[in-house]
């Protein structure tokens, strides 16, 4: 397992380099030279500032040597000033918008996967009865309906009408406004615990995996999980620090909820065609038929068999949704006012603000394959046979 | 044979419902099995054998349908049995070793795991980690694995590991009988015979009764004290082994033994079995054998033969059984 790791993680940092570097060559080398426009001719900028800008950014230097500085820059987190909010730095945008996002779209991510695997798991074991039908066409509809339209008329109803909800933005500004902390620290602080969290439970069922005995296995792992979510609750309800953020932290929570749930309805369906398939195919297979001949009850088969198995190929999609996670938010930030990394990459690119959207579009690439990553160590875990295999 | 018998067949019918009718897969099969006696049911693909074994497990398909007959496993007809009830049966009398039995292990579940799980199923009260461990060692051992074997995942064992690990499982549970459906089809002949001649060991020690299905006569005939032959899903004939082998009364097991090169003696002369088995959506009328039988007469398409007893434990269902010649060897002269 461990040789496993290392050589995806290599296999990734590889494979970010050479993304890095198109993404590099491809803006800087738009037709027009955007960056001579902006800096060098741009009659707004008088000349002696227009000359430090130009050194500072690097500009005058040939292009190798520019993308060698960026390169080296780069791996030290140094992603340039941008040419929009100059002389603001790109690093301290991404700080602020990404944990937004993170925090939105992965919330989002596992929810929709839950939701489309046990809606799947139940339509695979109920072919052809009723219900089968209602939440099959329940769920395509949602799926194909148009989705900024669906989007509004939940903030509509759920917001607007009945008031249930706060109607957009990640928080309440009236609330916040004495608040000693930052959006962000909260943000950063919810993310850091859940995830915290979500490791140590992962931690424990990988390490209770090598227990070798039946009933102390099943105990380490309820009594990981149980511990991990005890500590979470007793650091947000128990220690002072956590205690003092948890109104503001509460607050996002509650604005966390329309967009996700919009998110979960409108993309589990297609996580429970895929379920409902893999299921299918599943029962048919011949451990299936041992399964039951061993006298186990249908609702065992169903769980420990079938669908354990059937998450396999559930697990490999989950890859290509994490690396949807940003570009597919962009709509979703512009409903919800969500401000977010789908919005700066947009107004960047538009803006021909290159080192931000630069950045930016690192950062999906960085997302996509941590998420690849995560994805391949998890499926490692789930399969046997990858583990030997890698 | 005066103990009362383990399991009875008794006049099972059963049918497979389809858009296009109803396919006549098990018609009228009756049979015995005693403790510690070895059963084979031989006949060409197709002609039910697995519809039966499936049957006794109550594993039948979702759309078979029972017509008629009982299935009584110590006097209690399994038919009749709650869905819950039944599954106390399952492994803990009757366990299987399927046919493909090559893909029977969860990929994802570590091979002692799966044979715990059937333990840990059926015994009460429940075994300590360290007996069941114990247990799966020495079920191991007997089917020539290594015990440590057991902690690895199925991927991890061959063709050949992972069917002895099988029959390791259907007897982690002592049962007093095993199905086994074309146990070892997937492997070489030589692992083939290794695997079944340690299967006829096992079962002669543990003295359970086992029923061996192939449409192989050759390996049933090493292995069986009795042997049922089918033909489109009727038993046609059923004996003890050597005296079916010696003097098969039915048309059917004549052309099909004569037609099969001999177990142990010169090989015979082939003669033909010509034609194709019926389409059992419409099965023909009569005896199904007629279409193809060279002593067939006029009565034999209108009329269905009974199972005739016409020694001790040997049973033929055929109008014309005398008309057979009485050894395949005889008639091998030209
Ligand atoms: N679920 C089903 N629905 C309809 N017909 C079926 C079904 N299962 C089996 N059959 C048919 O019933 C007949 C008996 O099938 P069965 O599998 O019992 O034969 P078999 O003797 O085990 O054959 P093989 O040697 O190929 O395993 C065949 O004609 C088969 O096509
Ligand atoms: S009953 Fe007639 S058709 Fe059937 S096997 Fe006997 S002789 Fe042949
Ligand atoms: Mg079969």
């Amino acid at each position: 397992m461990t040789r496993y790791v290392v050589r995806r993680l290599a296999q990734m940092v590889l494979l970010f380099v050479v993304f890095l570097t198109v993404t590099w060559f491809l803006l800087y080398a738009l037709p027009g030279d955007i960056v001579k426009q902006k800096f060098a001719m741009n009659p707004n900028i008088p000349p002696e500032a227009r000359q430090v800008a130009i050194e500072r950014l690097g500009l005058d230097k040939p292009v190798l040597i520019q993308f060698r500085d960026y390169m080296i820059n780069f791996f030290q987190l140094d992603f340039g000033l941008s040419f929009n909010q100059y002389p603001r730095k790109v690093s301290d945008i991404i700080a602020e918008r990404l944990p937004r996002t993170i925090v939105l779209f992965l919330t989002a991510l596992v929810s929709y996967y839950y939701a489309g695997f046990l809606a799947g798991k139940y339509l695979a074991w109920r072919r052809g009865k009723r219900g089968e039908m209602a939440v099959t066409i329940g769920g395509v509809g949602l799926y194909t309906v148009f989705y900024p339209w669906f989007a509004l008329m939940a903030i509509w109803l759920f917001a607007a009408e009945l008031g249930w909800l706060p109607i957009s933005k990640f928080l309440n500004p009236d609330e916040w406004r004495n608040a000693p902390f930052t959006a962000n620290q909260v943000f950063i602080r919810l993310f850091v615990t859940v995830l915290a969290v979500s490791i140590f439970m992962a931690l424990v069922v990988l390490l209770a995996n090598r227990i070798r005995d039946h009933r102390p296995r099943a105990l380490a792992k309820v009594g990981g999980v149980a511990l991990g979510a005890l500590l979470f609750v007793w650091y947000w309800w128990g220690t002072a620090g956590g205690a003092l953020m948890r109104p503001y932290a509460g607050d996002i929570a509650e604005h966390l909820i329309l967009p996700v749930a919009v998110l979960t309805a409108v993309n589990f369906a297609g996580i429970m065609l895929l379920t409902r398939s893999s299921m299918l195919e599943t029962m048919r297979e011949d451990f299936i038929l041992t399964a039951r001949a061993k006298g186990l009850s249908e609702r065992a088969v169903r769980d420990k068999h079938a669908a354990r198995t059937a998450l396999l190929p559930v697990t490999t999609s989950l890859v290509l949704a994490v690396a949807t996670v940003i570009d597919g938010g962009i709509l979703t930030e512009t409903v919800f006012s969500w401000p977010g990394m789908g919005e700066v990459l947009v107004t960047s690119v538009s803006n021909e603000d290159i080192p931000l959207a630069l950045a930016s579009f690192s950062f999906i690439g960085v997302m996509a394959l941590v998420g690849h990553f995560l994805v391949d160590i998890l499926y490692g875990v789930l399969d046997p046979r990858i583990r030997v295999g890698g | 044979m005066s103990a009362p018998p383990l399991l009875e067949v008794d006049h099972l019918v059963m049918n497979y419902v389809t858009e296009k009718g109803d396919v006549s897969a098990v018609e009228d099969v009756s049979f015995t099995l005693h403790q510690g006696e070895a059963l084979g049911l031989v006949g060409e693909s197709g002609c039910g054998k697995t519809s039966i074994a499936m049957s006794l497990l109550r594993l039948q398909a979702e759309n078979a349908v029972f017509k008629s007959g009982e299935i009584r496993l110590n006097g209690e007809n399994l038919l009749a049995l709650p869905e819950d009830e039944m599954r106390r049966h399952r492994w803990k009398d009757i366990a299987m070793v399927f046919q493909g039995a090559m893909n029977a292990w969860n990929p994802v579940y570590r091979v002692g795991d799966q044979i715990r799980e059937a333990l840990d199923l059926h015994f009460r009260p429940r075994l300590s980690d360290a007996e069941a461990t114990e247990r799966i060692s020495r079920l191991f051992e007997m089917v020539g694995l290594n015990p440590a074997m057991a902690n690895r995942y199925p991927h991890e064992f061959s063709g050949g590991m992972r069917q002895r690990a099988v029959i390791a499982m259907a007897l982690s549970c002592d049962p007093s009988i095993i199905i086994a459906d074309e146990p070892t089809t997937a492997l070489d002949v030589i692992v083939q015979d290794q695997i079944l001649q340690e299967l006829k060991k096992i079962q002669r020690e543990l003295g359970m009764a086992i029923i061996y299905i192939s449409h192989d006569i050759a390996v049933i005939a090493e292995v069986t004290d009795t042997i049922g032959i089918m033909y489109a899903g009727k038993l046609v004939e059923l004996g003890p082994t050597v005296e079916v082998f010696a003097r098969p009364k039915h048309p059917y097991a004549y052309l099909l033994l004569s037609s099969t090169p001999s177990v142990t003696g010169p090989r015979r002369k082939l003669a033909p079995l010509e034609g194709e088995p019926p389409n059992l959506l419409n099965p023909p009328t009569g005896c199904r054998f007629h279409p193809r039988c060279p002593f067939a007469t006029e009565r034999c398409s209108i009329e269905e033969p009974p199972m005739e007893t016409i020694a001790d434990g040997h049973r033929v269902a055929c109008w014309n059984w005398r008309e057979v010649p009485v050894s395949i060897a005889q008639e091998a002269r030209p």
